[in-house]
């Protein structure tokens, strides 16, 4: 028996196959990022409004609800960052608080709207034929209506409140969903590894489930974030116009329009508010932007 | 040419039939407050509601057809003389516009009263937003990745973020603080009666809403520019020496045509949605704010009324939009 050490045979096929070194792995998947700094704004912008929406009251300084605690109409100060409003609540704490409405209302859009849109999105672009048809020029029906009307109608038969909002946003991201999965699957289905999938013998939904599905997940992504700036625009705008949240309720818009009555004496009871809602929106809109020409530079600065 | 016009217009009242129909479905069968419970008080007794439902014609069956459940499979259909609907389509048909629910005024009036401030407000922010969105896009994309590019294309991100309820109420509030100048909220004066007072009003809040969008119309453009300009022909003209403008604007703007015109009208139908938050804020008195309290007092036939007009509109603009791709791209007409 020879015992002869022998020199290692499999680091020897190491250094003789070895692949181009590769960055770790986060550092990959950093660096698109590094070079978007908008992209990255965007992306701690989102991180904050959702760690404010989850935690918002906890964090806030004072109750957001209590009435007379402090003075009227304080300027912003050390102890009350944003001020005070008409009725001496600390507006930093309300806009903590805020933030908790615009992100629940966003997540019910996605998850009544979007999230079903797409599916049936990718369906229809997958399998194509005549609900394809039918889905496809309703929704072209609905976005060539401008959606303030639609909504007032709605409101105006089942009256004000979130309910007849979440409902009518929540049926423009289903067919703002579906438009743009259906792009996307109908590219996806005639790629090779489909093809591939298929002579291995893949049932379509096993394709659609372990292949297209992951895919595609980074579109999903984009279209859930311009969604999401949708969502908080249109939960603000209609609150404002008050025909969304019950007032006294924490939230962007209809505390907007609460200081609009007072704002050219006291600026700051609408300032706040109207920039945190811009940021928020920007944030989400860069977020997409930003994935979107990570993901396909071809689609770079459309839409 | 004509005769395309002429088919497109034929399916006009049958779109404005159906949305008609489906106004009445929402408004009138979704569950929501009873609208004679809510003119009537809080004090009234059941009798009194019931009359007022009489008086306002909501006792009668809603669709001249009604179907309903009978000990049998088969469902009972009913036919009604005197529907709801059927008077009101009719009424429409004849170019009566019926009567407000409430006040019992006539919509015909209302509606002429209210149509020019909307119409001035919706035309100049289109104005606004056409040239501002084109021209930057043009010089977005013509100095591609030069700082004007980067600011154009900032703009336009931002633009497309903030709200616009937030940048009218800035409107108020800004120049009040900074020039001691109070906006004219409210009362409208036609242009021809006194012209400065009239555009004081208007300019800035077309400006607002222009702004608002162009945001969407200067990244389109400066994309389909972008790929236009590396396209053959566009290197041919500039290979036989022509100056770049001529290039710019008789090339490549031609050929960019088409999707421009569409990002413009997708660009009326938002700047028609956010005339109603200006019109609201602004306290203009145009079909917007009439909307708005519209959708608030429950006043069915006003919201009939304004969302049959609102399609006939949307369908209207398509239909321009249309036609001039006709009318721009020979290859759409011989087709």
């Amino acid at each position: 028996m020879a015992t002869a050490v022998r020199p290692a045979p499999r680091a020897a096929a190491e250094t003789a196959f070895e692949l181009p070194r590769q960055a770790p792995l986060l550092l990959r998947l950093a660096r698109p990022w590094l070079r978007n700094p908008l992209g990255l704004i965007g992306l701690i912008i989102v991180v904050v409004f959702v760690v404010a929406g989850v935690l918002g009251p906890a964090l806030a300084p004072h109750d957001p609800r209590a009435l007379g605690e402090s003075p009227k109409f304080l300027s912003p100060s050390f102890d009350h960052p944003f001020g005070t409003d008409r009725l001496g609540r600390d507006i930093f704490s309300r806009t903590l608080s805020g933030a908790r409405l615009s992100l629940t209302f966003g997540a019910l859009v996605l998850l009544m709207g979007f999230i079903p849109g797409s599916a049936l999105g990718i369906l229809s672009g997958y399998f194509g034929r005549w609900v394809d048809y039918l889905i496809q020029r309703s929704g072209e029906a609905w976005t060539a209506f401008p959606q303030l009307p639609i909504l007032l109608t709605v409101i105006a038969a089942v009256g004000p409140g979130l309910k007849a909002v979440v409902i009518v946003v929540a049926i423009g991201a289903i067919f703002g969903g579906s438009r743009l999965l259906r792009a996307v699957a109908l590219v996806e289905k005639h790629k090779d590894y489909v093809l591939a999938a298929r002579s291995l013998g893949g049932s379509e939904g096993h394709i659609l489930r372990v292949h297209i599905v992951p895919n595609i997940m980074p579109y999903i992504l984009v279209g859930a974030s311009s969604v999401f700036a949708v969502a908080v625009l249109a939960e603000a705008s209609l609150s404002f116009l008050g025909l969304g949240v019950q007032p006294g309720t924490p939230g962007w818009g209809i505390d907007l329009a609460d200081g609009r009555g007072r704002a050219t004496e006291y600026p700051h009871v609408v300032l706040f508010y109207g920039l945190v809602i811009s940021v928020v929106v920007l944030g989400f809109n860069l977020l997409g932007d930003t994935l979107r020409d990570i993901l396909d530079p071809r689609l770079r600065g459309s839409r | 040419m004509l005769r395309y016009t002429l088919r497109r217009l034929s399916w006009l009242p049958i779109i404005l039939f159906g949305v008609s129909l489906i106004a009445f479905v929402v408004l009138r069968t979704l569950p929501g407050q009873d609208p004679a419970t809510a003119i009537a008080g809080q004090g009234a007794t059941p009798e009194q509601i019931q009359q007022l439902r009489d008086q306002l014609g909501l006792e009668r069956p809603i669709f001249p057809i009604s179907v309903t459940r009978t000990a049998v499979v088969v469902p009972a259909f009913h036919v009604h003389a005197h529907s709801q609907y059927s008077e009101w389509i009719g009424n429409l048909v004849r170019g009566d516009f019926s009567r407000e629910f409430y006040s019992k005024k006539p919509i015909r009036d209302e509606f002429k009263r209210r149509f020019f401030p909307s119409f001035e407000l919706v035309a100049m922010s289109l104005s606004i937003s056409a040239v501002i969105g084109i021209a930057f896009g043009i010089l977005s994309a013509v100095y591609r990745n030069s700082w004007l590019d980067y600011v154009v294309r900032l703009t336009a991100v931002i633009g497309a973020s903030v709200p616009e309820f937030f940048l009218l109420t800035l409107l108020i509030v800004i120049p009040s603080r900074v020039w001691n100048y109070s906006m004219p909220v409210g009362g409208y004066v036609a242009p021809w009666e006194d012209l400065g007072r009239n555009l004081r009003l208007f300019v800035p809040a077309a400006l607002v809403l222009g702004f608002a969008g162009s945001a969407g119309l200067m990244r389109l453009v400066r994309t389909t520019m972008l790929e236009v300009l590396r396209a053959d022909y566009v290197r041919t003209a500039r290979a036989k020496g022509l100056s770049g403008r001529v290039v710019v604007l008789e090339h490549a703007l031609r050929n960019s045509a088409t999707p421009i015109l569409t990002a413009l009208g997708t660009s009326f139908v938002a700047i028609f949605g956010g005339s109603v938050i200006a019109e609201v804020i602004l306290s203009i008195q145009g079909l917007g704010l009439w909307f708005f309290t519209a959708a608030q007092q429950r006043d069915l036939t006003v919201i009939q009324f304004l969302v049959v007009y609102t399609a006939f509109v949307v369908v209207i603009v398509n239909l321009i939009v249309d036609l001039s791709y006709a009318w721009l791209d020979p290859r759409v007409r011989y087709n």
